[in-house]
């Protein structure tokens, strides 16, 4: 069973952290910078994401991410040095080129920015199982049924894409055209969807029926067959760092 | 707590049922796109197919699950995007509420309107993420010569994220409808609504 | 003690015109194992959901008569409480997998957590139903890497640990080759020899012959007998409504070889093996 979760297994403290905290983090990972919109105070909060998804043990895996990321983030870095509304001060000149440094400065702004977002995403995706932050969320009154539906995507997609590998080399040996001209591609698009899904509409109903009868809709309280994990001090934690947040607005509001 | 129990009352199974399955079909939409090596997204399919068949709700949840998973498996800056994908839902269950995606030439114009709610959606978020790209190549090529002309980034921004986002969407609305008029009685019946039981009891 | 009664049971689905059951009535007392059979669109998997609520709960549409399980009135009450009384077993193994689980124990789990079943009561029932039927040592599989055959048990199981009075099977083994086939039947097996009323759909009429202690019979949403196997699969007017009886029969017919009880054919192996050895 092939799995479409990021999470890689380590012992690290970050993986004994509640997945409830983490998502207060990205909160304050993204809130404080918008409330303190100064390049400073970007760079500090980026190297903290930075420093914690290191303690993680899992910045190695998450290499291929960052490729992407920084792809972009070198085009807006020539983009914005080059066409920024506000570029007024030229720093360097190459011919008929000049670099300003009023686009660098913006550029490196957003780039701070996104590479402190995707980090904090990136420490919760990374170091939580996806059927840890579905029960947490249970437990904090996610309704069970909102909860179901979450926890089965990461089983039912893999399944969707077995029955994808199926139907493909079917068509294909159908004699059906998938590659050469752009019609000829487009045209292969609809027959190759349409049976996958069909049978997972199909499927929808088959499952809803094995659910209802497996008390889905049950009124009253429901109950755990896993006992609640010991995570590291969740109420410490998530405290903190609401204190954080509260800080940080009210700061914002008195100044 | 007590109100979401009682929005949680008001999914059936099926509707709700149907919110992986969209998001599966979103994934696979894509994948397709990847195998085909079309130069659109196409992974939005679910969403609209979802908002078609149970209305707004599910099909903006469907939109926002869809981009939470996609996030936490492959692409965390999905997240960033998930209000975009809400909207998709919303304006598609709409449309197809009131009956905009019921013959081809409608569906075309659905299309259009579900990708100005794309990009409409989108461009404050690439402003605000990116500072206006898109990511894609052609798109920023064209953000990086309007910049360059009219000084707007705004304009430049919404220019990006329309060359890319308006065709794919016509073409979402219109593949989700194909499928859509194939689909069997018993698949729709579950999504009408219906909640009496007549009496044959005399 | 009758477990379900079913009176004059009517049922047309939503946005068709025939009825899919049709004044169907009987009546099945504990322990019982009854071979639901009939033609496609007979209507066995409509009486199935009937007698677990998903008719009409799920479905909506029209509906006529009453179906009484362990006490109380389908109509009138949720398939979540229903599913106390009476547990269903679909024919897809893999759409009756829950999809949010990772190990099958969690998947057995699933529907004690929704009613409320307290965690030390709930392994000791998914023990007791994972050993049943066979699949304790796949405790700690993922779902999804289970044979069609180990599936289905464990779809099994998954119903058993609610403990019901009742368990319905529609046609458990037909997406199933041989060996799964084997091991599901077994299991039915075993579930009947343990007390439990058990009412199974199946076109293998063979099987039927040799498990069910009476058949129920229907073609077009109507019953068309209820009776025990010989009695039914003796009668003449099987092949005009589209079921051919087991294949001990029709030789037996064919040789014009009747049971000891003198009116009826037999319609398994052991049966037909003791009339053909007085015949010789």
């Amino acid at each position: 069973m092939k799995s479409i979760s990021l999470y890689v297994d380590r012992q690290s403290f970050l993986h004994r952290i509640d997945p409830i905290s983490k998502i207060y983090y990205i909160v304050a990972a993204i809130l404080v910078p918008i409330l303190y919109p100064s390049l400073t105070v970007a760079f500090a909060v980026m190297v903290i994401s930075l420093i914690l998804l290191f303690l993680g043990k899992v910045i190695r895996q998450t290499l291929s991410v960052y490729g992407f990321v920084f792809l972009v983030l070198i085009t807006v870095l020539i983009i914005q040095t080059l066409f920024y509304p506000g570029n007024e001060t030229p720093v360097y000149r190459i011919g008929q080129v000049v670099l300003y440094r009023e686009g660098f400065f913006y550029a490196l702004t957003i780039s701070f920015r996104v590479i402190n977002i995707v980090t904090s995403f990136l420490i919760l995706v990374f170091t939580t199982r996806s059927a840890d932050l579905v029960e947490s969320l249970v437990r904090k009154g996610l309704s069970p049924r909102f909860g179901y539906v979450i926890a089965s995507v990461f089983q039912i997609v893999p399944e969707m894409m077995s029955a994808m590998g199926r139907i493909t080399d079917a068509q294909r040996s159908r004699g059906m055209e998938t590659e050469g001209k752009l019609s000829v591609r487009m045209k292969a698009f609809l027959p190759l969807i349409g049976p996958v899904v069909l049978s997972s509409l199909l499927n929808v109903k088959e499952r809803a029926l094995a659910l209802e009868v497996r008390g889905f809709n049950a009124k009253g309280k429901k109950t755990f067959l896993n006992e609640e994990k010991n995570f590291l001090a969740p109420t410490a934690v998530q405290w903190s760092l609401l204190a954080v947040i509260l800080i940080a607005i009210i700061w914002r509001i008195i100044q | 707590m007590k109100r979401k129990s009682v929005w949680s009352f008001q999914f059936t199974t099926a509707s709700l049922v149907l919110i992986p399955a969209a998001v599966g079909i979103n994934y696979i939409g894509k994948l397709f796109a990847g195998v085909l090596k079309l130069p659109l997204w196409l992974d939005s399919i679910g969403t609209v197919l979802a908002s078609m068949l149970a209305g707004p709700i599910i099909g903006a949840i469907s939109g926002a699950i869809n981009n939470i998973i996609y996030g936490l498996t492959m692409d965390p800056i999905s997240f960033v995007y998930g209000i975009t994908s809400v909207f998709i839902g919303l304006v598609a269950g709409v449309l197809a509420y009131k009956g905009w995606i019921g013959n081809w030439g409608k569906a075309v114009v659905a299309g259009l309107l579900v990708g100005l709610t794309a990009v409409i959606i989108s461009t404050p978020l690439n402003v605000w993420f990116w500072g206006g790209q898109t990511g894609n190549f052609w798109g920023d090529a064209l953000f990086a010569a309007v910049m360059a002309n009219t000084h707007s980034l705004w304009l430049a921004s919404f220019l990006d994220e329309l060359v890319v986002d308006l065709v794919d969407k016509v073409l979402v609305v219109l593949v989700s409808y194909a499928i859509y008029k194939g689909l069997p009685h018993n698949i729709l019946q579950l999504y009408t609504g219906d909640h009496h039981v007549e009496s044959l009891d005399k | 003690m009758k477990k379900v009664m079913v009176e004059h049971l009517k049922y047309r689905y939503p946005g068709t015109e025939k009825l899919a059951l049709d004044d169907v009535s009987f009546e099945v007392e504990e322990g019982e194992l009854i071979g639901i059979v009939g033609r496609n669109l007979s209507g066995k998997s409509t009486l199935a959901q009937a007698i677990v609520g998903l008719v009409p709960h799920f479905y909506r549409g029209a509906y006529g008569g009453k179906v009484i399980v362990d006490g109380i009135e389908v109509l009138h009450s949720t398939v979540s409480d229903i599913s106390r009384k009476a547990g269903i077993v679909f024919q897809n193994p893999f759409t009756q997998v829950t999809g949010s689980k990772l190990t099958v124990y969690e998947e057995v789990a699933f529907g004690l957590e929704n009613l409320g079943v307290p965690r030390s009561e709930m392994m000791e029932r998914i023990d007791e139903a994972l050993t049943l039927l066979g699949i304790y040592d796949f405790r700690h599989a993922n779902p999804f890497d289970l044979s069609g055959g180990q599936m289905q048990r464990m779809a099994i199981a998954s119903i058993i640990a609610m403990r019901p009075e009742v368990i319905i099977l529609d046609e458990p083994t037909s997406q199933l080759d041989p060996q799964g086939t084997e091991e599901v039947f077994l299991a039915v097996q075993r579930l009947s020899r343990e007390g439990m009323t058990v009412l199974l759909i199946e076109h293998k009429l063979e099987k039927v012959a040799r498990y069910a202690d009476k058949v129920l019979w229907l073609d077009e949403g109507k019953v068309m007998a209820y009776d025990s196997p010989s009695k039914v699969f003796s009668r003449d007017d099987l092949e005009e409504h589209g079921l051919a009886a087991p294949i001990y029969t029709q030789i037996c017919k064919a040789l014009k070889l009747k049971s000891p009880d003198g009116e009826t054919y037999p319609v398994t192996l052991e049966g037909a093996y003791e009339v053909l050895k007085r015949w010789n």
